[in-house]
C-alpha cells in the first residue's frame, strides 16, 4: 500500500509536466490577451505592457522560462492582479475553499449514502420514490438556481440565515447546502443502484431470507463491496469540491479560489491559469491515489498498481 | 440515449424478439412505462420542432407587444423581455438540450465504458497508463478547452456537442474501471476463462451486465449536466448565437428574474426536470428489463 | 430497521443546526445602519490600488476615496480645485501652471509638494511602469515619445516642479479637456520615497500613504476593504468614520444585503434589472443619466456597407424608442452620439427613424425589398444587454428591410480580438466617458484612434475634431462638435447611436449627501449617516 502511495508519487511529476506543457500552449492558442480591454491601448502602451511581463517573447521560450520557474517553486505573478503573486492569491483562497469544500462533501457523504441504501432496502416503497424525486432535482436543477432559492427562502424571507458574506459559521450552512446538493443526489443514486446489485446476488437472497440477524451481518459485508463506485466518484469530487465553485462563491460573495477557474481564463492571467490548474492536477492525483488505496481496504481482492 | 443503450446491449447477435421481451417486461414496471413514454414525447417534441413543424402559433424568434407577461391563455408559459412567447422557445428549446443529451450519454457510454474496461481488464501497467490519462484530461481547465474549440472547430450545434462529448466520458471510465477491477476477481470470471472464453466475452457478456447498475446511474447523470453545462458554453460564448435558444440558456437567462418574472426560469427548469426524472425511472427499469438475475416474474 | 433511526438523526442534526443559527445567526440583519459607517458594494476585487496602472472602475472607486489630484470633480462633473489651489492657464492654453495649496497633507503628515506631481507624471509616462492609461498625459510636450522609447530622457517631458508648491505643464498643442485630466485618478500624486521603500508591494494597506479624504485600513483580497477617515485632509476629516467595501459579484444578493440592511447603497453595477421596474416607485430609489452610449458600429470596408446608403437605411430603420423596453433600466434613445448634457449635443445631428425612406434608400442602393443582400454577421459579446439589443436589432431589420442578419456571440476577450483585428459587418460596442467632454466621445471615430473599429476615415471630421480641441472659445467649439456629430449620425453613419445609460441606484434614508454625477464616479467625502427617526 505504501508502496503504491510512493509509486503515485513519482509518476505524478511526468503527469504534472504534460499538464502544465498543454495548458500552457493550450492557452496560448486561445485569441484574446491579458491586456485586451475594452478600451483599445495605443500600440506604443501594449509594447511596454508586454515588455514588463516578457510575453514579447516568442512562446518556445516563454514556456521554458515558465517551466524553469516552476522548478524552482515560483508560481509566477498575476497580469490582472497587479503586484500580486499567483502564490499570493491562491494562498489566501485556499483555506477558505477547502473549509467550504470539505463542509460539502461531508454533507453530501452523510445525505446521500444513507439515502441511497435506504431507497435500495425499501426498494419501490413511497420512500425509494421520494428519494428518486430529490435526488433527479439535485441533479437537474443546477447550483446558481439552488442557491438563488436558499437564499430567497432561508435568507430574505425568513431571516434566520445570512444572505451572503463569509464571517461566521453560520454563513456556510447556506453555501454548503448549495454546493453538497448536487453531489449528494448523485451519491445516493450510485449507492442507491450498487447497493441493490449486491442484494441481487443470490447468498445476499439467501442470507435475507433466513432472517434479520443474519441478514444485518451480512450487510456489513456487502456495504463495503457496495461503496466501490461512491468511492470512484468521491475521488474527482473531493479534488473539485476543496478548489471551490465558480457559482457558490459569485452567489454568496466567498473569498474563494474556485472563482479563479473562470476568471483566470477570461481574464487570460496565464500565470493564474496555470496555478490553478496545476493545483487542481496535484490534487487529484492525490485523491485519485487514495481512492485506489480504499478500493483494497473495501475489497481487497482488487488489484490496483502504483 | 435509450436508443443507443438499447442497441449497444443488444449488439451480441440477439434478434428482435428479445427487444419484444423487454418492451413486455418493461411494462409491468408503471414507472419506468410511464418514463418512456415520456421520454418519447419529448423526443417527438424535439424532432418535430427541429423539422420546422410550428408547433406554436407563436414562432420562437418572433417579438410581439407583450413584454415579459406572466402566463396566460395567449401566452401559456408567458413571454420573455423581447416579447417572445416562452412556449414556443421552451419547444424549440428542446432540440439542442435532447440532442446534448443523447450525444453525450452515447460519448460517455461508447467511450467511457470501453475505456474503462480496458483499463480495468487489463490492469496493471496499461491500467495505470490510462488512469493517469484520465486525470491530465480531467485537470485541463474545461473553459479554455472549449473557448478554443469554439475557435477551431467552429460555434454552432456541432461545437457545442464536440466540446461537451469530449467532457463527459472520464467519470464513466473511471467507473466502469472500478467496477472491472472488483468484477474480474468473482469466481464466475475464472470460470469463464476456464472454458476457454476470450477477455472480449468475458468482458461483454459476464464483467459488463454485471456492472450496468452505477453505469446506467452515471450515463443518467451526464444528461443533465450537459444540459446545463450547454448554458455555460453560451456564457463563453461558445453556445448558440441568439435568438436560437435551449433548455440551458433560457433557464441560465431566466434565473436572475427569479423574484420578478419567475416563469422565465420556471417552464424551462420544469422540463429539464421532467427530461431527467424520465431518463431516470427509464434507466432504473432498463436496468431491471435487461438484468437476468432480476426476478420481477416470481414463479 | 433504519427509517426512525433515521428520522430521529434528522431531527438531531435540525436541531442542532437551529441552535447553531440562534446563537451565531444573522444578528445583524436587524440592526439598520451602523454608526459612521458607510457599507457599499465594490463588486470585485479591485486589480491594483496603483492609480498608475489600473485602469478599471473598481479600482477608481476605492482609489477616487484615497487620492486628491490637482483638481477635482464635483457632482455636477466640473473640476474644482484639489491640491491645486489655484491655477492658470498661459500660451494660449498650451501652458498650465498650478499652484499648490500648502495644508495638503499625506496621511504620514509630509506636505503634498510638486515634486510628489512632477515624478508621479513622469513614473505614470516611464515605459517600465507600463500604464495603460499613460496616454491621458500624451498632449504633454515630449511625453508620447518618452513614453514609446523614441526619447530617454525623462527630464524633457514638459512637467516641471518649479518650486515646492509651483508645477509647471507645458502642452504640444492647446486642449481644451485638459484640466479634466488632472482630475483623473492616474493623474494623481505620487510619493518616491514610499515606492523606492517597498517596490511593488506599496499599495498594501500597511505601506501605501495617500492624500485624499479617506485611507485605507483593511484589505482583505476578493472580499472586503475598509476604509476610515483621514484626520490630515486638507478640507478637514470627512464625517463618515468608516467604509466598508464588499466585494459581492452576484447583483441579486447584494440587493438581498440592502433589504436586510447589510448594505446601505446600491450602485448602478449592482442593481439587478429584474427589479428596477419593482422598485423605481421607491423612495429610495433614485437614477441619473450616464455619460455612456451604446452603438451599433458597421465596419465600412466591407460590403455591403461602404455603400452609405445602406447604413442610412439601417439607422433609419432601427426604432430607439424600443431599447428602454426591453432592457428596463431607464435607457434613453440616443439619436446622437454626443449625450444632451454636453456641449456640442445639438437636435441638427439627430437621426430619425423612418422606416419609409429607409426601405426607398435600400432600394436605391441596390436591394429593393432586401433582395440580394449579402450575409451579414453582427458580432456581440456574452452580455445579457448586448444579446437583447442585437436580437432586437435583427428583428426590427427583418420587419422594416427585409434583410436577415445573423448573430454572433463570443466571449468577452475573443469579441475584442476580433474587434481589433478584423471587425466583421456589424457589432454592438459601447463607448464610456473619460472625462466630461464631447471631446472623448468624438475622439473615437477619428482615423487615429484605436477603438474606431469602423474603419471610418474622414478628413473632414477628423479635422474638425481637431480644431475643437484646441479651440478656447466655448460657443465656435459647440458648433465644430456639432458638425462633426451630424457627420457621424446622419451624412456618414458609420455608427448607429442607440441608447445613452442611466445610473439607477437605492440609498437608505440614513444615507445623507451622498451625491451622484455623470460618469458614476464614486465619492463620499461628504456623505455622512444620520440616526433614522
Amino acid at each position: 500500500m505504501l508502496a503504491l502511495i510512493l509509486k503515485r508519487l513519482l509518476t505524478a511529476v511526468p503527469v504534472l509536466l504534460v499538464v502544465a506543457t498543454l495548458t500552457f500552449f493550450l492557452m496560448r492558442m486561445v485569441p484574446g490577451g491579458p491586456f485586451d480591454a475594452d478600451k483599445n491601448l495605443p500600440p506604443a502602451i501594449v509594447a511596454n505592457l508586454n515588455a514588463k511581463y516578457q510575453l514579447d517573447k516568442p512562446v518556445a521560450e516563454q514556456y521554458v522560462i515558465y517551466l524553469t520557474r516552476l522548478a524552482k517553486g515560483d508560481l509566477g505573478i498575476s497580469y490582472k492582479y497587479v503586484n500580486r503573486t499567483v502564490l499570493d492569491i491562491l494562498s489566501e483562497a485556499m483555506p477558505v475553499s477547502l473549509q467550504l469544500g470539505s463542509a460539502a462533501l461531508l454533507l453530501a457523504v452523510i445525505i446521500g449514502v444513507p439515502l441511497g441504501t435506504l431507497a435500495a432496502v425499501k426498494r419501490g416503497t413511497w420512500l425509494d420514490v421520494a428519494a428518486m424525486f430529490l435526488s433527479t432535482a439535485g441533479i437537474s436543477v443546477p447550483g446558481f438556481v439552488t442557491g438563488a432559492f436558499l437564499i430567497f427562502i432561508f435568507g430574505i424571507w425568513l431571516k434566520i440565515l445570512p444572505v451572503a458574506l463569509w464571517e461566521s459559521p453560520a454563513h456556510m450552512i447556506l453555501p454548503a447546502l448549495t454546493l453538497a446538493f448536487s453531489p449528494a443526489a448523485y451519491l445516493a443514486r450510485l449507492t442507491r443502484a450498487s447497493v441493490l446489485e449486491i442484494l441481487e446476488k443470490d447468498w445476499v437472497r439467501t442470507a435475507r431470507s433466513k432472517g434479520l440477524s443474519h441478514w444485518s451481518t451480512v450487510m456489513k459485508h456487502t456495504l463495503r463491496n457496495a461503496l466501490v463506485p461512491v468511492v470512484t466518484v468521491l475521488g474527482p469530487l473531493t479534488a473539485i469540491l476543496i478548489t471551490g465553485s465558480f457559482v457558490v462563491e459569485y452567489l454568496y460573495a466567498i473569498p474563494g479560489m474556485g472563482r479563479f477557474f473562470v476568471t483566470a481564463v477570461t481574464n487570460r492571467d496565464y500565470d493564474l491559469i496555470m496555478g490553478t490548474t496545476l493545483i487542481f492536477a496535484a490534487l487529484l492525483i492525490v485523491t485519485n491515489a487514495i481512492v485506489d488505496v480504499a478500493y483494497q481496504i473495501l475489497d481487497p481482492r482488487m488489484k490496483v498498481e502504483g | 440515449m435509450t436508443a443507443s443503450l438499447n442497441t449497444a446491449l443488444e449488439q451480441p447477435a440477439k434478434p428482435v424478439s428479445r427487444v419484444a421481451l423487454a418492451f413486455a417486461r418493461l411494462k409491468k414496471i408503471p414507472a419506468a412505462y410511464v418514463a418512456f413514454w415520456v421520454v418519447c414525447l419529448i423526443c417527438l417534441m424535439a424532432i418535430l420542432s427541429a423539422a420546422g413543424v410550428p408547433l406554436s402559433p407563436y414562432a420562437f424568434d418572433q417579438a410581439t407587444d407583450d413584454l415579459l407577461v406572466a402566463p396566460s391563455m395567449k401566452h401559456p408559459m408567458g413571454t420573455d423581455e423581447l416579447g417572445r412567447d416562452l412556449f414556443a422557445r421552451v419547444i424549440y428549446g428542446s432540440r439542442l438540450s435532447i440532442a446534448i443529451g443523447f450525444v453525450t450519454a452515447g460519448v460517455a457510454f461508447l467511450l467511457g465504458t470501453t475505456y474503462g474496461a480496458i483499463s480495468g481488464y487489463c490492469g496493471g501497467k496499461i491500467d495505470t497508463l490510462l488512469m493517469r490519462g484520465v486525470d491530465i484530461a480531467y485537470s485541463l481547465p474545461d473553459l479554455l478547452v472549449m473557448i478554443l474549440i469554439g475557435v477551431l472547430v467552429g460555434k454552432g450545434t456541432f461545437g457545442i456537442l464536440f466540446a461537451l462529448g469530449l467532457v463527459s466520458w472520464m467519470g464513466t471510465a473511471r467507473l466502469v474501471r472500478a467496477q472491472l477491477l472488483q468484477l474480474k476477481e468473482e469466481e464466475f470470471v475464472e470460470a469463464a476463462k476456464a472454458a476457454g472464453q476470450d477477455g472480449f466475452t468475458i468482458v461483454m457478456k459476464h464483467l459488463l451486465p454485471n456492472a450496468m447498475g452505477p453505469i446506467i446511474v452515471a450515463l443518467t447523470f451526464t444528461v443533465p449536466s450537459a444540459i446545463l453545462s450547454e448554458s455555460t458554453l453560451s456564457f463563453i460564448g461558445l453556445g448558440l448565437s441568439a435568438p436560437e435558444c435551449s433548455w440551458g440558456t433560457l433557464a441560465s437567462d431566466g434565473w436572475r428574474s427569479l423574484r420578478a418574472h419567475p416563469h422565465l426560469l420556471g417552464f424551462p427548469s420544469l422540463f429539464i426536470f421532467l427530461t431527467v426524472l424520465s431518463f431516470n425511472a427509464l434507466g432504473d427499469g432498463l436496468r431491471d428489463v435487461l438484468d437476468p438475475r432480476t426476478r420481477l416474474f416470481k414463479g | 430497521m433504519s427509517q426512525s433511526r433515521f428520522l430521529k438523526a434528522a431531527a438531531t442534526v435540525v436541531f442542532t443546526a437551529a441552535t447553531l443559527i440562534s446563537t451565531t445567526g444573522c444578528s445583524s440583519t436587524v440592526d439598520g445602519y451602523e454608526p459612521d459607517t458607510f457599507r457599499i458594494n465594490l463588486q470585485a476585487e479591485p486589480p491594483s490600488l496603483d492609480w498608475q496602472t489600473s485602469t478599471d472602475s473598481t479600482s477608481f472607486d476605492v482609489v477616487s476615496n484615497l487620492m486628491t489630484g490637482l483638481t477635482q470633480y464635483n457632482n455636477d462633473m466640473k473640476c474644482e480645485p484639489g491640491c491645486a489651489e489655484k491655477w492658470e492657464v498661459l500660451d494660449g492654453g498650451k501652458h498650465f501652471v498650478f499652484h499648490l495649496r500648502k495644508n495638503a497633507r499625506w496621511t504620514d503628515g509630509k506636505p503634498v509638494t510638486a515634486h510628489d506631481f512632477e515624478y508621479a507624471w513622469k513614473r505614470l509616462l516611464n515605459p517600465a511602469t507600463a500604464a495603460s492609461y499613460a496616454f491621458f498625459l500624451y498632449d504633454i510636450e515630449n511625453a508620447y515619445e518618452y513614453n514609446s522609447g523614441k526619447i530617454k530622457d525623462a527630464e524633457l517631458v514638459g512637467v516641471k516642479a518649479l518650486d515646492d508648491w509651483t508645477f509647471s505643464v507645458k502642452l504640444k498643442r492647446p486642449a481644451a479637456y485638459f484640466l479634466y485630466l488632472t482630475a483623473f485618478c492616474s493623474t494623481c500624486p505620487l510619493r518616491k520615497d514610499i515606492i523606492d521603500k517597498y517596490g511593488d508591494r506599496w499599495t498594501e494597506p500597511q505601506n501605501i500613504v495617500t492624500n485624499g479624504p479617506f485611507k485605507i485600513t483593511l484589505w482583505k483580497h476578493e472580499y472586503k476593504i475598509e476604509l476610515s477617515a483621514n484626520p490630515h485632509f486638507f478640507e478637514g476629516p470627512p464625517r463618515l468614520k468608516k467604509i466598508k467595501m464588499f466585494m459581492i459579484p452576484e447583483q441579486a444578493t447584494a440587493f438581498g444585503l440592502f433589504e436586510n440592511n447589510q448594505l446601505d447603497y446600491i450602485d448602478n453595477r449592482s442593481f439587478p434589472t429584474a427589479d428596477v421596474e419593482r422598485f423605481r416607485s421607491s423612495p429610495l430609489y433614485r437614477s441619473l443619466p450616464l455619460l455612456r452610449c451604446s452603438y451599433i458600429g458597421f465596419n465600412v470596408k466591407k460590403k455591403p456597407f461602404d455603400d452609405k446608403r445602406v447604413r442610412q437605411a439601417f439607422s433609419m430603420a432601427i426604432d430607439r424608442t424600443l431599447f428602454p423596453k426591453i432592457l428596463r433600466r431607464g435607457e434613453r434613445p440616443a439619436y446622437t452620439w454626443i449625450p444632451p448634457s454636453l456641449e456640442g449635443y445639438s437636435e441638427e445631428s439627430k437621426s430619425e427613424s423612418d422606416p419609409q425612406a429607409a426601405r426607398k434608400l435600400l432600394a436605391e442602393a441596390g436591394y429593393p425589398e432586401g433582395k440580394g443582400f449579402p450575409l451579414t454577421k453582427v458580432l456581440y459579446p456574452q452580455r445579457e444587454d448586448a444579446k437583447l439589443v442585437v436580437e432586437s436589432v435583427q428583428e426590427q431589420i427583418k420587419k422594416n428591410l427585409n434583410v436577415k442578419l445573423q448573430l454572433e456571440v463570443n466571449e468577452w476577450k475573443v469579441y475584442l480580438d476580433i474587434l481589433h483585428r478584423d471587425p466583421p459587418q456589424m457589432f454592438r460596442q459601447t463607448w464610456g466617458a473619460d472625462y466630461p467632454d464631447p471631446e472623448t466621445f468624438m475622439n473615437v471615430f477619428t482615423t487615429r484612434n484605436g477603438n474606431n473599429y469602423t474603419r471610418w476615415s474622414n478628413s473632414e471630421f477628423d479635422d474638425l475634431v481637431d480644431k475643437a480641441s484646441a479651440e478656447q472659445n466655448q460657443k465656435k467649439r459647440a458648433a465644430m462638435y456639432a458638425k462633426g456629430d451630424k457627420l457621424l449620425c446622419q451624412d456618414e453613419v458609420p455608427i448607429i447611436p442607440i441608447y445613452w445609460a442611466t445610473q439607477n441606484t437605492m440609498v437608505k434614508p440614513w444615507v445623507k449627501e451622498i451625491g451622484f454625477n455623470a460618469m458614476d464616479l464614486q465619492f463620499f467625502r461628504k456623505v455622512y449617516i444620520e440616526k433614522p427617526n
